[in-house]
């Protein structure tokens, strides 16, 4: 891996920023993804996210900091090296009025596969996104599934060291959601550097080898999804039901280790712990002194948490 | 350039397939041309009619002769001359396009200067050859006006009437050095047909290289100009594929409606190599004005409009509905309009000219493009940047 910035890394980005206007939209953001990674980019709209995946995909021109692909400069002026370069945009990016295998054969010839090669390849990417049987049906005839399944097949026929794949499931089915993410993991098993925008946390924390958050132009913070649960305190919550005593309770509680704090909550408790599956046996005595328990639940922090946590904002928003 | 054939070769293939290249390149303004030319073609064209001429004069009068020697013989109409008693009711009956009356007298009536009032009788069928028939006829009674008041001065003055007679002479003889000949009102000018058949084709040019560069606004809002670019493709290479688009079917689709306007309107436009080069200019033109169309309009739709409304002003001045003529600062403007210079280029192609006599056409069409193209490098990107 090359998270501490080795020669290996498919994509490094060295503090790029850019404006538009008064308006910055990139203040400064530096990430690595090394080959066979799959890299998160979470942040809420206008973060940010847009700008530095164009600049990463040499669309735009950083204001100043550097991009590498490969160890090579990634910029609009740089043609060659875009061939190492995989793009599965947001917006759909095909030809509604060419067939599917018409498309594809289209985005290979311009990546320069020819021939039986080019033939090979869009077979085997058709197959990969489970769209072999609709190959010679225009796309204007697919579901929106089926297109956004194209659409990363597209991006995938030559190859790329680096895919980049821009919320490739939104408004998709979720028997193509589950297509897509089969895809994209069965990619980063064969090597391939993934670098993946989702509004949907669930997404991320299946797929993501590490995740940086990203608000207001900068990586707020950046690493696999138990580090930064660590990273911003986020405790577990055990949440107990039940009637009795609750100040007694509460008292034998906080003297539990590990727990944290003892909240009231409705007709119950709940608590604050380090690591509760730990605990919970010492947590469960220790209420079960004062209250007739009904109900014990345990919830795990997870990246909609530290999301919250650090960009003050839903993922959604 | 593999790319960009392979770009170009997708791009056509799309336009074709879609259809509505052949509808509005071929099928509309082949449409309109048959429309148009039934409506003007056999309006301003065509040789002057024959024209019956029924003449009343003196038998023995000698300059009545002439007068009617001279309408017999203008060469632009074809008169033919019958002796007449009453040719108000020869007109009136038919029998005559259009009558004279020689005023008894008419010889004796001129040497002494008295008036010698001519009369015509104009019937339905005279037309514009019975128009032109009484022009010359005033034409030639002022001729002999002049010969005899030369005469009658000379007289006057004492001279022998030997050289009185010679005076007049010399002047009847000065007066006929001005011939009336039939000519085209120029040389660049094509029938009225041709002119439609140009005139449309230059306009639906306008559209249909509108399907090539316009193409970049369309493959924006499709979301694949992001793919494209995003590419090991050159962003000057994406445009010049949308520009070849424009220029192949902007050449084939002149080509053919040329081609098949000349053959449905009996229109011949001269030496295929030079009407080649004009197609080409004007190929080059029209796709260089959606350069800058492109770089005005934020979306597809907005490019339509600018190139619709700059296609049809262009069309219009440069004669696609009807034949224009404007002179000073119009005139030069119209003169110009890459659509009006591609016309008087086949004007100047059907009249037999060749490569070294379009010229001036085919700068003006090249020089209309230098200036788009060079408009469209200044002015700001509003829309797409390829």
């Amino acid at each position: 891996m090359g998270q501490d910035g080795t020669s290996t890394d498919v994509v490094q980005v060295q503090d790029v920023t850019r404006s538009f206007g008064d308006l910055q939209a990139v203040a400064g953001v530096s990430l690595r993804i090394a080959p066979g990674e799959t890299y998160g980019l979470l942040g809420p709209n206008g973060a940010g996210k847009t700008t530095t995946i164009s600049m990463i995909a040499g669309l735009l021109e950083p204001d100043s900091g550097t991009v590498q692909l490969c160890g090579e400069p990634m910029g609009p002026r740089h043609t060659k090296i875009r061939s190492r370069l995989g793009l599965v945009p947001q917006d759909l990016a095909l030809y509604p009025d060419l067939k599917g295998r018409e498309n594809l054969n289209y985005f290979g010839a311009l990546q320069n596969l020819r021939g039986k090669e080019l033939r090979a390849r869009v077979d085997e990417v058709l197959e990969v996104v489970g769209l072999a049987d609709r190959a010679k049906d225009p796309v204007k005839e697919y579901s929106g599934g089926m297109k956004r399944r194209l659409n990363i097949a597209a991006g995938l026929l030559h190859r790329p060291a680096l895919l980049i794949l821009d919320e490739p499931t939104v408004g998709v089915d979720p028997q193509s959601r589950n297509a897509i993410l089969e895809s994209v993991e069965a990619l980063s098993g064969e090597g391939m550097a993934v670098l993946y925008t989702t509004h949907y946390m669930e997404e991320a924390e299946r797929l993501c080898d590490r995740i940086g958050i990203i608000d207001s132009g900068r990586v707020q913070a950046e690493g696999t999804r138990d580090e930064l649960i660590h990273l911003v305190g986020e405790l577990d919550q055990v949440r107990m039901d039940g009637t009795g005593d609750l100040t007694a309770a509460t008292d034998a509680l906080q003297q539990v280790p590990g727990v944290q704090r003892v909240d009231p909550v409705g007709g119950g408790l709940v608590c604050a712990v380090a690591d509760a599956p730990v605990h919970l046996a010492a947590i469960v005595t220790a209420a079960s002194a004062h209250l007739e328990l009904s109900d014990v639940e345990i919830t795990r922090p997870d990246l909609e948490q530290v999301f919250l946590h650090l960009t003050g904002k839903e993922l959604r928003d | 350039m593999r790319a960009l054939l392979t770009m170009t070769a997708v791009d056509l293939r799309r336009r074709l397939r879609d259809k509505s290249v052949l509808i509005f390149s071929l099928a509309v303004p082949l449409a309109l041309m048959t429309v148009l030319n039934l409506l003007l073609g056999g309006v301003s064209e065509g040789d002057l009619e024959p024209v019956d001429l029924a003449v009343s004069s003196d038998a023995d009068d000698q300059l009545a002769g002439v007068v009617v020697d001279a309408l017999a013989s203008t060469g632009i109409v074809d008169v033919t001359v019958t002796d007449s008693d009453d040719p108000h009711a020869d007109v009136g009956a038919g029998s005559a396009d259009l009558g004279m009356v020689v005023p008894s007298g008419f010889t004796a009536a001129l040497t002494s200067g008295e008036p010698a009032p001519v009369q015509f009788v104009m019937g339905d069928g005279a037309g514009l050859s019975g128009q032109v028939l009484v022009t010359v006829a005033q034409g030639v009674v002022e001729q002999l006006r002049g010969a005899s008041v030369a005469a009658v001065a000379a007289g006057a003055a004492g001279l022998e009437p030997d050289r009185a007679s010679q005076l007049a002479q010399q002047v009847l003889d000065a007066q006929a050095q001005v011939q009336l000949t039939q000519g085209e009102a120029s040389s660049e000018q094509l029938s009225t047909g041709g002119m439609l058949i140009a005139g449309q084709a230059g306009l639906f040019l306008m559209f249909t290289v509108g399907f090539g560069v316009l193409g970049l606004i369309a493959e924006r809002e499709e979301g694949t100009l992001v793919r494209l670019r995003s590419m090991p493709v050159r962003s000057s290479t994406i445009v010049a594929a949308k520009a070849l688009t424009a220029f192949v079917l902007g050449v084939v689709a002149t080509g053919v409606l040329l081609t098949v306007g000349s053959v449905l309107f009996d229109v011949d436009f001269g030496a295929v190599p030079a009407v080649a080069v004009l197609v080409v200019a004007a190929v080059l033109a029209a796709t260089s004005l959606t350069f800058v169309v492109v770089r005005l309009a934020r979306t597809a739709e907005q490019a339509n409009v600018v190139q619709s409304i700059i296609a049809l002003v262009l069309g219009m001045s440069g004669g696609a509905f009807f034949p224009i003529t404007a002179t000073g600062l119009v005139g030069t403007i119209v003169d110009l309009n890459p659509i009006a210079a591609f016309t008087r280029g086949l004007g100047i192609t059907s009249g037999g000219g060749g490569l070294d006599a379009i010229g001036l056409p085919v700068a003006i069409m090249l020089g209309f493009a230098a200036v788009c193209l060079l408009l469209s490098r200044l002015i700001p990107n509003r829309g797409v940047a390829a």
